[in-house]
């Protein structure tokens, strides 16, 4: 089985491809929101990289957002063609969540943030749990208060964020109770935003922290991971039933309800 | 290829329909199926790029396979992969080009980007199947005023484009500021039928001596004053007469320069393209001129009149058998030139 993901919904593109035992490799575009352009080559380089025929490929995965509109939009429907063409069946792979994968093993609670402009993100947090996901702020659009608003709720007394895996890994650090790792373009903006939120004393008890650059952002890999799992799962769709998770309405609608 | 005819799948969303078309030996159009978002963008009072992009990422696939079916043709048997790939707004056009690209890619099928006006003026090719270039093109939509020198299938040479407001822009503005509602060209055309075309003698605007090029900007803001006048002065508005005498000022320029322009290089034939190419008046105005100086004239019906496919794929087999075919970085060019 070999799964191609496709990861169009931020600054950087990038696929990557899975094959059933979860081995991963990835190519990643050096080129700032030129999705468009460079994901067909991308999609051709790791395929002759890894050997493999287009045929080959069992099922389309993609990204499926939040992120920039026009972005998931490539992703979405290229992958939909890809599956149209192949005659495949698809995985709408959810952005936020994808970002669980980026840390092997990571204890603490993941946070991707999207800078949606105007003090508002697009938001989740997860955390693993018994090895499955366990969402502790559903992903939305938030206005970025509302947001860490619910995120301190996850960590007060009988909240979300505080129930501590059952199972440990051999090895991994100890989880610590209360940590945060914010990911996403929305760390830039927001940083100092975040940073007087956690010095609040209502949130005292949570540790704060910031991606390293090298994983701050989305990426195909994360996201060949997670479709892999929603595969093993049976989460697959037909290409007709992907569609793209704007998470916001176009603004024109907006100020027409608003009337 | 099908029954030994070359197959071309043509693919277009540049604007606000979403079509796909299978087109034979890149004269015969086998489908040309067209998802029109006009209802969708008609209470924005215009089409709303976002929302435009939504609704082709939404409808691409089926209408494909629509084309596809009705066709009775598979993609196996397609030859091309066509595709515009501008002008237009750019994030309707990347839906085509990643969809285009995707497949093109996945079958391995050649692949050709198509400019939108290179399409509508193809659009004739389909229509008139004894049509050959060269000849004069006059294409008149909601996004382009171009009178085109068209030496050859794959030559084009651009005599005059609009400065400022595209024709069929100018009708939609009229239309809204009358009342009338969107799409522009068909209402006024239809109010304009009811009315004087003399009532109001609006400015016509020739710019320089010679200029093939043409500025609407300015009849829009005449017919804006004159219905403040009237509306200062306290006299009704004929809604008819001012969206005739309107119509005839901008058709009245357009003609004198398309026929300027093929006198000028000896052309025996105008062929007419996009939107504005269906409206009744323009139509006649401009058989009535090319009659009387022993032009022929040539349009497209007015479903091809409109943004549809088919006329990309006719477009894009032409290119193909010029030897032109396009790798997988083809991009989206939102201001392509021709």
């Amino acid at each position: 089985m070999n799964i191609l993901a496709i990861e169009t919904t931020g600054a950087l593109a990038s696929v990557a491809l899975i094959d059933e035992a979860g081995q991963v490799s990835m190519e990643t575009s050096d080129q700032k929101m030129n999705h468009l352009q460079h994901l067909m080559p991308m999609v051709d380089q790791i395929l002759s990289k890894r050997g493999l025929e287009i045929n080959d490929l069992t099922y389309i995965a993609v990204s499926e957002g939040p992120g920039s509109f026009t972005g998931i939009r490539i992703g979405v429907s290229s992958a939909r063609a890809l599956a149209q063409a192949l005659g495949l069946e698809t995985i709408g792979v959810p952005t936020l969540k994808s970002f669980l994968y980026h840390v092997p093993e990571y204890k603490g609670v993941v946070c991707p943030i999207f800078d949606a402009r105007r003090n508002q993100v697009y938001g989740g947090a997860y955390q693993w749990s018994d090895s499955k996901i366990k969402e502790v702020v559903a992903g939305d659009a938030y206005d970025l208060n509302g947001f860490l608003e619910l995120l301190g709720q996850a960590f007060e007394p009988g909240g979300a964020g505080q129930t501590l895996p059952a199972q440990t890994v051999p090895g991994a650090a100890e989880p610590k109770a209360g940590e945060v790792t914010f990911f996403g373009d929305g760390i830039i903006p927001y940083r100092e935003q975040i940073e007087a939120w956690q010095r609040a004393s209502s949130n005292n008890n949570i540790r704060v922290l910031f991606a390293a650059d090298d994983v701050r952002l989305q990426k195909a890999s994360s996201i060949a991971r997670l479709a892999l799992e929603l595969c093993r799962s049976g989460t697959l769709k037909s290409l007709y039933d992907l569609k793209p998770v704007y998470m916001r309405k176009a603004e024109a609608e907006r100020k027409l309800e608003g009337k | 290829m099908k029954n030994n005819q070359f197959i071309t799948l043509g693919i277009e969303s540049s604007c606000d329909e979403t079509s796909a078309s299978i087109v034979a030996e890149g004269r015969n159009a086998l489908s040309n199926i067209i998802a029109s978002q006009i209802k969708v963008h008609q209470v924005f009072g215009g089409v709303v790029p976002e929302i435009a992009s939504r609704h082709h990422l939404d409808n691409i696939n089926t209408v494909i396979d629509s084309a596809l079916k009705e066709a009775d043709v598979t993609l196996n048997e397609v030859d091309l992969i066509g595709v515009t790939h501008g002008p237009g707004l750019v994030g309707a056009l990347l839906i085509g080009l990643a969809t285009a690209k995707a497949m093109a890619y996945a079958r391995k099928k050649p692949l050709v980007g198509v400019h939108h006006i290179q399409g509508h003026i193809s659009a004739n090719y389909l229509e008139h199947k004894d049509l050959k270039p060269p000849f004069l093109a006059l294409v008149v939509s909601g996004g382009h005023t171009n009178i085109v020198d068209v030496e050859g299938y794959n030559q084009y040479r651009i005599l005059g484009r609009t400065r400022d407001d595209a024709a069929g822009e100018a009708f939609d503005k009229v239309a809204r500021v009358l009342g009338l509602g969107y799409p522009g060209g068909p209402l006024i055309d239809e109010a304009a039928k009811k009315g004087n075309p003399h009532a109001v003698e609006f400015k016509r605007v020739y710019l320089e001596k010679d200029s093939l090029d043409f500025s609407f900007s300015g009849i829009k803001t005449g017919v804006l004053n004159y219905l403040n006048t009237q509306k200062l002065k306290g006299e009704t508005i004929s809604v008819e007469d001012t969206a005739a005498s309107f119509q005839l000022a901008v058709m009245e320029v357009i003609v004198n320069k398309t026929i300027m322009a093929a006198v000028n290089l000896k052309k025996d034939k105008i062929v007419m393209a996009g939107g504005v190419a269906a409206n009744s008046l323009l139509r006649g105005m401009l058989k009535e001129a090319c009659d009387k100086k022993g032009i022929g004239l040539y349009h497209p019906s007015p479903i091809l009149c409109t943004d549809n496919a088919a006329m990309i794929a006719c477009a894009a087999y032409y290119k193909y058998q010029a030897g032109i075919v396009d790798d997988f970085y083809l991009d989206a060019y939102p201001n392509l030139a021709l």
